[in-house]
């Protein structure tokens, strides 16, 4: 037995700021003694902390019964000398089994609790997993898909690649590049189980079965190392509170030599003619309506920057602009309506913004819509296209 | 159970995929628990609603037979592992040589899972046992992933355990 592979397979850490013990990887050893530094690490964290400690096992992928007896053990033992401390373990609703077997330590010592990790623990999710929007979702995919199938293999977008589209949602563009340019494999990733629902019946109502669909969280993914070829990520960096830690996943499940392809927004600049000022003081406000849930509609221009930290090279950025005079200006029209609904009625609300200044802010919305409309009206939604290769 | 009773159950699975290795080598290295359980859980669950969370899920468990058949296997003859599916389920047939004092220790482990006391023995055995025996695993098993494992004692030396598991509803 190598414990050098057991070792290089899994990660234990104390962070004595946030009195978290995580784990990470996949932990199957053959006897408590391989992991014999990580139960003294947690017994010397035990010693260390005052109140509550955090047992955080989201990015635990796989725990044998022998891993999980051995910490068990530890926890149990602790319980009975520190009745003073509590132990609080945080799971993943990702991976299932570790709520189940975590949980049995309650009903043995209430010290433990388990909590399950999940978007609500994300500031702006609950706006944007809202399942109202899956119609305007498919109509805007619609319209940037009309610029995004040429600049995908500009990007290195080829037939043949293992892809993987992280946030997913509504899975109808794994379903575009499917048709365009058949991939040999796709991995559709998202976090509402909603728009998971809905993209697999839509596929199993055109007959894809091809299409792996999967419920994971993006900062976390189950997905492992170096699989995918060309990783897309899109219009999600920019409403994740911590887009590096994102594009730290999307790097890790890249192969050497493969791309990652991100789109995001800079949402201030959204322009029409006429009525312009009504409509760039609105979407100043929707930037910084964003910010205050933690979330970064500006992020487009940043992405060379965002994807230059993370580690790639051969990085590439260019920009389209969606508009009225693609297609049908209605289709421009109802996804600004279903903006106005939601960062209007919904999160400017929530906000606590008095109703003269959301009239003002609607007022925007409802003028970008009359320019989308006029006969000799011009509205355009600025969005940024950019990659990075993964180094060999 | 006599053979009569038990074909058509058997019937209804269909065969997804099979392995064979000498036990000796199986033996050989600790590791191959987790090498196999996690290719046959990824090759088995490409076509599952969840794909990458069932292959989690069914690795764990497999993980965790192939790891009995490890602790208790003798090194004469050859491991077989072979799966299959009915519906939401997947059965596994893990086969592997025995020692014949061990064979009344799986009898009573399997029966273990079946009685009404398994869940308090499960807790019993985290909160006191310093390490997990083999029938706790499969107690473990049956708790946290649902199964219904019953032994075959058809081919001296070997066994076979039996185990269904229902992880797509679990999954999805």
């Amino acid at each position: 037995m190598s414990t050098s592979n057991l070792a290089a397979q899994f990660q234990a850490d104390f962070d004595p700021n946030s009195q978290e013990f995580s784990l990470a990887g996949v932990i199957r050893p053959h006897s408590a003694d391989e992991i014999a530094t990580s139960l003294s690490m947690l017994r010397e964290a035990i010693d260390n902390v005052r109140g509550v400690l955090y047992i955080n096992v989201k990015r635990l992928v796989q725990m044998n019964n022998t891993a999980f007896h051995a910490f068990a053990r530890v926890l149990l033992d602790a319980c009975r000398v520190r009745s003073d401390l509590r132990f609080v373990v945080v799971t993943s609703s990702v991976v299932g089994w570790t709520e189940r077997m975590f949980g049995h330590l309650n009903r043995i010592e209430p010290q433990v609790t388990v909590e399950v990790y999940d978007s609500k623990f994300y500031p702006g999710q609950s706006f944007v997993e809202n399942t109202s929007f899956i119609p305007i979702l498919r109509t805007q995919t619609k319209m940037t898909w009309r610029h995004e199938r040429t600049i995908l293999p500009r990007h290195g977008m080829r037939p043949g690649m293992a892809m993987a589209d992280i946030c997913c949602g509504i899975g109808d563009f794994a379903l575009l590049v499917r048709k365009e340019f058949q991939p040999g494999r796709i991995v559709a990733l998202d976090h509402s189980r909603a728009s998971l629902a809905y993209a697999r019946d839509v596929a199993a109502g055109f007959g894809i079965a091809d299409i792996e669909y999967t419920y994971g969280d993006a900062s976390e993914m189950l997905l492992e190392d170096n699989q995918f070829d060309f990783v897309t990520c899109r219009h999600s960096l920019q409403i994740f509170n911590q887009p590096d830690v994102l594009l730290k996943e999307l790097y890790r499940i890249c192969k050497p030599g493969g791309r990652v392809y991100i789109t995001n927004e800079k949402n201030s600049h959204c322009l029409g003619e006429p009525r312009s000022k009504s409509i760039q003081w609105t979407y100043n406000e929707v930037a910084k309506l964003f910010s205050h849930f933690e979330m970064d509609v500006e992020l487009g221009p940043k992405s060379r920057r965002y994807l230059a930290d993370a580690g790639f090279d051969d990085i590439l950025v260019e920009s389209f602009m969606v508009t009225n005079l693609d297609g049908d200006p209605q289709d421009f029209a109802d996804v600004i309506t279903a903006w106005e609904n939601v960062y209007a009625g919904e999160m400017a609300v929530k906000r606590g913004d008095p109703p003269e200044f959301i009239e003002r802010f609607r007022q925007g919305f409802r003028d970008h819509i009359f320019a989308a409309l006029h006969p000799k009206g011009y509205a355009g939604w600025p969005i940024w296209a950019a990659s990075g290769r993964k180094p060999l | 159970m006599n053979l009569a009773e038990k074909e058509p159950v058997e019937a209804a699975f269909e065969p997804l995929l099979q392995f064979e290795m000498e036990m000796g080598a199986f033996l050989s290295d600790w590791q191959h628990c987790d090498q196999v359980s996690s290719f046959m859980a990824r090759m088995i669950s490409h076509n599952r609603t969840d794909p990458v969370r069932h292959s989690n899920f069914f690795s764990s468990a497999l993980n965790e037979l192939l790891e009995v058949s490890f602790r208790g296997g003798s090194p004469d003859g050859q491991i077989g592992c072979a799966v299959y599916r009915q519906g939401a389920k997947e059965r596994v047939k893990l086969t592997f040589p025995c020692p014949p004092g061990q064979r009344q220790f799986y009898r009573e482990a399997v029966s273990k899972t079946r009685r009404g006391n398994a869940y308090a023995r499960y807790l019993d055995a985290i909160s006191t046992d310093l390490a997990p025996s083999r029938d706790v695993v499969l107690l473990e098993l049956a708790i946290n992933f649902d199964a219904d494992i019953r032994l075959e004692e058809s081919d001296p030396p070997s066994i076979t355990l039996v185990v269904d598991l229902p992880l797509e509803g679990i999954v999805s």
